[in-house]
């Protein structure tokens, strides 16, 4: 995990100042340069919200459209805002409980919904976290056989990630992903600082667990294969 | 941790690796076992790159999915949410319904379209109410009657009360009597009587 480091107090007090700019052009009425203020955080955390949203969600869409609403939501509110904690806490805090909240809105309609087997964007353990995996094309420059290596690789970490409970999901991700610290996820998922440690053992230990168990899948199809073709 | 662990005669489990990389690393905290133990420590760095491997891919997977095209649209995207959130939302007016026949032009000719349907209204209530059926064939036996004067009225009334009062033979012996009935007098002459008759035979 990162500490903090010079870069990011730096970027933090940058955040702050904008923040409460935006806020000052807000109460005067100046929506316009109000508006330009914030597209500066909005650039600034884009893709880290995108990120979040999207190990979350596991459908690039959904994720665009909770950061979206997270940008707009944090917006309207930007005057409940308190500069004791960070902008981008504060912020992220709101993505994922947009995030939490789409999660669930989609059990319920997944409820009533048939599964349909095959489905694109339906793992065979019944996540949708295949779909994209799968679709992906991988950076230029590897080989074909790097590539499906690869992208065989992002489909078995994604399984194992999405077969963690919820919480140890968040905590992996927050902490290990994002590089946010143990206080900053205790303050981000409302959780004990040293419950979050435990969270994110756990979250190793099982992670490790499912993927061994997955190579040694791996390699017990290939030895099956090896005799059936001998 | 346990006395062997910190001599160096047990090794690290993957369970303890990720204990110390999620806890006791954080804080600072040097291993002892790791600091002695040649092995654990070429495992834990194996291990280590195991879960920044998946930190990277998990990275590498978003950053992909969200690549710069895409950061630039969501951002546009963003700005224009935005914006239309200080216009007011524009409420779109109704088409205007074309104007009934009746309503408009002129009080008059309302007026008179109310009173032509209240008296149909009026005129149809009545007509439950009133038979008038029997009031229309009663108006039409009178008209098909001969018009009596006064003084035929009173005869008519004299006789009918006399015919209604006598027996048949006063009615018949007693028709010669009657002033208007002088002119059959010369056909009744040419005629033979029965009792003439009946004279001559004795």
């Amino acid at each position: 995990m990162a500490g903090t480091s010079p870069a990011l107090v730096a970027g933090r007090e940058a955040d702050a100042a904008a923040a409460a700019a935006v806020k000052a052009l807000q109460a005067a009425g100046e929506h316009a340069e109000a508006r330009e203020r914030y597209a500066e955080l909005v650039a600034r955390h884009q893709r880290r919200a995108s990120r979040i949203a999207y190990h979350y969600l596991r459908d690039g869409a959904e994720a665009d459209e909770a950061v979206q609403d997270a940008f707009v939501k944090a917006y309207q509110h930007l005057g409940s805002f308190r500069e004791e904690l960070p902008f981008d806490v504060w912020f992220t805090r709101i993505l994922i409980n947009g995030c939490l909240d789409r999660i669930k809105a989609r059990t319920r309609r997944e409820r009533w919904l048939v599964p349909m087997t095959g489905r694109a964007g339906t793992s065979p353990d019944g996540g949708p976290a295949e779909r994209d995996m799968t679709e992906r094309v991988p950076a230029g420059g590897l080989s074909p056989e790097a590539q499906l290596l690869g992208r065989e690789r992002r489909r078995e970490i994604a399984a194992a990630l999405a077969k963690l409970p919820e919480r140890q999901r968040s905590v992996f991700v927050l902490s290990h992903v994002e590089g946010r610290t143990s206080r900053e996820v205790s303050a981000l998922t409302g959780l004990n600082e040293s419950t979050v440690r435990v969270h994110l053992f756990r979250a190793i230990r099982k992670l490790r667990a499912l993927l061994a168990a997955d190579a040694r899948t791996a390699v017990g199809e290939q030895k099956g294969k090896r005799r059936v073709t001998s | 941790m346990s006395l062997l662990e910190r001599l160096g005669r047990g090794h690290l489990t993957d369970a303890q690796f990720a204990k110390y990389w999620a806890d006791d690393k954080v804080e600072g905290v040097p291993h002892p076992h790791l600091a002695a133990c040649e092995a654990c420590r070429v495992r834990y760095e194996a291990f280590e790159r195991w879960v920044d491997g998946i930190g990277d891919e998990l990275r590498d997977e978003a950053d992909e999915a969200f690549a710069g095209e895409r950061l630039a649209a969501q951002q546009a995207q963003i700005v224009r949410r935005l914006e239309t959130l200080e216009r007011p939302a524009r409420v779109l007016r109704f088409p205007k319904a074309a104007r009934a026949v009746i309503s408009g032009h002129s009080h008059a000719r309302r007026w008179v379209t109310v009173a032509a349907a209240a008296g149909l209204l009026a005129g149809l209530s009545l007509a439950q109410i009133v038979p008038l059926h029997h009031a229309v064939a009663g108006h039409r036996t009178i008209q098909g009657e001969p018009v009596l004067t006064a003084s035929d009225a009173r005869e008519l009334s004299h006789e009918i009360v006399f015919t209604t009062s006598q027996s048949d033979d006063e009615l018949l012996s007693d028709a010669f009597t009657r002033s208007h009935q002088g002119a059959l007098g010369a056909l009744d002459d040419m005629t033979p009587h029965v009792r003439d008759i009946v004279d001559t035979s004795k």
